[in-house]
């Protein structure tokens, strides 16, 4: 293993389009509003130059790394990366890697997506093979359920409660696409997409782009005076977990072993003291209540005390999804990695308004994607 | 000599009374006549080769010489069925394929084509499957008529259960019951005409000249299985042919319904079911002419372990809620969107992936034994490359590691249970059916079965699903 980063790359801008039904824009107008935001955040107003290469996430991109170039018309070394729910983690960590090898000073990363363009509300039901059908994103996460639910005794109500919770944070975020408060009975009582999972356990799809800027840390003071320190990032793989021998399901792999290397890179050994604010991967409910135990928030099995007990609600031990997470801010899937980046930048910087988590010195953001067989997750650090 | 060595049926369990035929909606508390609705993944190839993987259980599948498939509703025009089911099968390479089609008659035909070949010698064991699913106009006295199932035979010449006496034949042209080209239903013409010009002359030539073949003249039948359009005019055949009571198969009108080319086999396979050493059968069957068999069953039959049978499936039936429900699985019912005849799945994708779609093949890891689907090049397990025995999955038992309810997948019953179902160890991602959710749990044993997984592409795309192992299994 090598050193790790050990401070070597800073954000000093970020940027983050409003989420939602953005019918009136492109995946370019979303591009540039949370580029030049980011721009405007680092004190660059010479991009041409002062950014050296662009490293874009995108799962859903119709014409490739010239998408985010030609919006922003940066003829600049250009990366398009690809990797379902955990993209906009890994494009930030190729951004982060350029810095940390020397090759590049300055950075721009940007995470987009535009699923509202294809006139479903829901999820796609993929139908180009025979095997493994069907296939949607919810039955494939939903499959921990039957058998976490047996074991430790959890249930639908614990499910709702996460998604309480998350809708009441996303009203206090400006950004965010639902600004509504739900009770634990409407969640209970939403139509069925596939068990255990009923609407409001699911993330709301919606259009959005954010971005970050990258740059050496001897150079991050001469942007702002308040740069975030990157501590570590990673993306790990881990077997598909429908055809896995050794999986129990009652967590997903790609986590606890992303975790693992996360950690070792960042030097943190218990987690729920040594973070303060984590944004995670809420693309379903049960999603959240896995990673507090797969992440080591938790002891496994004990989501549900502290799901009753607030742990993970603003103004609780560790609060989990500030900005409203998936579920309530929005979920443009090459974006959202990237909007719980800038999420946990404006907390580290103490800007996240009603929202924000006092002293948050320390933050986590974790994506988990595919079968799911991709785990990133960043550490971010007042600097 | 040439004769019947075993025998299965299938009858799916979607059954829909007539009086949710006609609109009104299904009550579990009463029972009253009903047909066999072959539901919206199943079709006659799935439908033949769930018939045939009980037929075949017991025997070695590579024993199988030749498969002939009759059926008049063969899924394609131009693209051979019995290739496809002998894939599903897992039956030898240089297994002898042929479809039999056209007529309501294509499964004695089949019968008789695959006799003839082992009394010549040109294949030791023969497999004969016949399986029909014929679609009625919506709201006509066919749809009502109609049933769906399939029975299968492995003929061979050595340890019969039953072995061919002789047979009859004969030919006619008239326009009677036909369905052309492009068009769903079938069609008929005036039902006396039908029956007084058509089916009761033929029929009755057939067995007449049958039973004058028999060895010292006309002896009757021990039991006759006879196909007919309905229970009238059955009646009004065995009333010609002088065939008492006793001596009847049960012609299943009101249980069953008229499985097309498939019928007169399924009464066949339901004979067998009941018949004893000694026993003299004779099986007519009608379409374009009439054509009769007859066999005596020897005391092998009473070696022969059992098999799912006409009866078994008959036993096991869950009700269609209404009529809108079986247009919907029929695909009569109306939609936003007709489904695109595209090119459809890759059928270079299809042609690589053979062994694991349709003969669900999965593979064991000669370093570590673990057992793996599908086909893959690194052991999942012990990371040995390329170091595997492939093995059937498709005649294993299995069981639900977990489950979800989706009720996104379009079916015409929401929800489609999604499993992982594990089977000698390997984790294989399949849908559940014929299953209720409250029954679902991790842990429940499950058997496979061949279905149509979409139709993708305007063509039916096969695949195996998983279904409750049925208590009272045979």
């Amino acid at each position: 293993m090598g050193e790790g980063l050990r401070d070597k790359v800073a954000i000093v801008g970020v940027g983050c389009c409003q989420f939602g039904e953005n019918w009136d824009q492109s995946p370019s107008d979303m591009i540039v509003d949370a580029a030049y935001e980011a721009y405007a955040d680092a004190g660059i107003d010479d991009p041409q130059r002062r950014i050296d290469a662009v490293f874009t996430g995108s799962l859903y991109s119709q014409k490739g790394p010239h998408e985010c170039s030609d919006a922003l018309k940066l003829w600049k070394p250009v990366t398009l990366v690809s990797n379902y729910c955990a993209t906009g983690t890994d494009a930030f960590r190729c951004g982060v890697f350029s810095i940390a090898a020397g090759v590049y000073d300055t950075v721009l990363v940007v995470g987009y997506d535009k699923p509202k363009d294809r006139g479903v509300s829901g999820p796609t039901v993929m139908m180009n093979q025979v095997r493994d059908l069907p296939q949607t994103a919810a039955g494939w996460f939903a499959l921990c359920a039957a058998t976490y639910f047996e074991k430790y005794g959890a249930g639908r109500e614990e499910l709702a409660r996460i998604a309480v919770k998350n809708h009441k944070n996303g009203t206090l975020a400006p950004k965010s696409f639902l600004k509504r408060e739900i009770t634990v009975e409407e969640a209970l009582g939403a139509r069925m997409i596939s068990w255990p999972f009923g609407l409001y356990d699911c993330a709301a799809q919606t259009d959005g782009a954010a971005a970050v800027i990258l740059t050496r840390a001897d150079l991050a003071k001469s942007f702002r005076p308040d740069p975030v320190s990157v501590r570590g990032v990673t993306v790990f793989a881990g077997p598909n977990p429908q055809k896995d021998p050794g999986n129990d399901f009652l967590s997903w792999k790609p986590t606890v072993w992303a975790a693992q290397d996360a950690y070792r890179q960042a030097g943190i050994s218990d987690p729920r003291r040594q973070i303060d604010v984590a944004q995670l991967h809420d693309c379903f409910t049960l999603t959240e209540l896995l990673s507090y135990e797969d992440l080591g928030f938790c002891e496994k099995g004990s989501a549900k005390e502290h799901i009753a007990s607030g742990t993970f609600a603003l103004g609780g031990e560790l609060p989990v999804n500030t900005d409203g997470g998936l579920k309530a801010f929005g979920h443009p899937t090459g974006a959202t990695g990237v909007r719980m980046l800038y999420e946990n930048v404006l907390q580290l910087r103490g800007q996240a308004g009603p929202r924000q988590v006092n002293g948050a010195a320390v933050a986590l953001s974790h994506n988990i994607g595919g079968h799911p067989t991709a785990c990133g997750i960043a550490i971010l650090a007042r600097d | 000599m040439a004769g019947i060595l075993s025998y299965g049926a299938y009858v799916p369990p979607t059954r829909i009374g007539f009086a949710t035929l006609a609109g009104r909606p299904a009550k579990p508390d009463v029972s009253g006549p009903e047909r066999s609705v072959a539901w919206a993944d199943e079709d006659s190839v799935t439908m033949g080769v769930a018939a045939a993987a009980s037929c075949l259980r017991g025997f070695d599948r590579a024993s199988v010489d030749a498969l002939f498939f009759a059926s008049t509703t063969h899924p394609f025009l131009e693209k051979q069925t019995a290739a496809l089911v002998a894939r599903a099968l897992d039956l030898r390479r240089d297994v002898a394929t042929a479809d039999h089609a056209g007529s309501l008659r294509a499964g004695t035909t089949a019968l008789r084509a695959a006799a003839d070949a082992v009394a010549a010698g040109s294949a030791r064991r023969v497999l004969v499957i016949a399986s029909d699913c014929r679609l009625g106009a919506p709201g006509s006295t066919l749809e009502q008529g109609f049933g769906d199932g399939a029975a299968a035979f492995l003929l061979g010449d050595a340890d019969e259960i039953a072995s061919f006496e002789a047979w009859h034949a004969v030919s006619d042209e008239i326009v009677d019951v036909w369905r052309s080209q492009a068009d769903p239903f079938v069609h008929s013409w005036e039902e006396r005409f039908v029956v007084q010009e058509g089916f009761l002359p033929n029929l009755v030539e057939a067995v007449r000249g049958l039973l004058s073949k028999l060895e010292g003249g006309p002896a009757g039948p021990t039991r006759a299985a006879l196909y007919a359009p309905d229970e009238r005019s059955f009646a009004s055949a065995a009333r010609a042919l002088r065939l008492a009571e006793g001596q009847l198969q049960d012609p299943l009108f009101g249980r069953l319904g008229n499985t097309g080319a498939a019928f007169a086999p399924m009464l066949l396979a339901a004979a067998l079911e009941q018949a004893r050493p000694g026993e003299r059968l004779i099986v007519a069957s009608y379409g374009d002419g009439a054509e009769a068999l007859a066999l005596r069953v020897s005391s092998q039959i009473e070696k022969l372990e059992p098999r799912r049978g006409v009866a078994w499936h008959l036993a096991r039936r869950r009700p269609v809620q209404s009529h809108q429900h079986y247009l919907r699985a029929r695909g009569l019912g109306e939609r936003e969107y007709q489904p695109a005849r595209d090119a459809g799945l890759s059928a270079t994708i299809h042609f690589r992936d053979r062994d694991a779609d349709l003969s669900f093949k999965g593979q064991r890891c000669r370093g570590c034994g673990a057992v793996q689907f599908p086909i893959q090049r690194v052991c999942e397990t012990c990371f040995r490359k390329d170091d595997f025995e492939l093995l059937r999955l498709s005649d294993r038992t299995g069981r639900v590691v977990t489950y979800t309810f989706d009720y996104f997948f379009p079916t015409p019953e929401p929800p489609t249970i999604v499993t992982i179902t594990e089977v000698e160890g390997a984790r294989i991602h399949l849908q559940l059916v014929n299953a209720r959710p409250e029954q679902t749990r991790p842990g429940l044993p499950v058997e496979l079965v061949f279905r149509r997984i979409h139709q993708v592409g305007g063509r039916p795309n096969y695949y195996w699903k998983a279904t409750p192992l049925p208590e009272g299994d045979v």
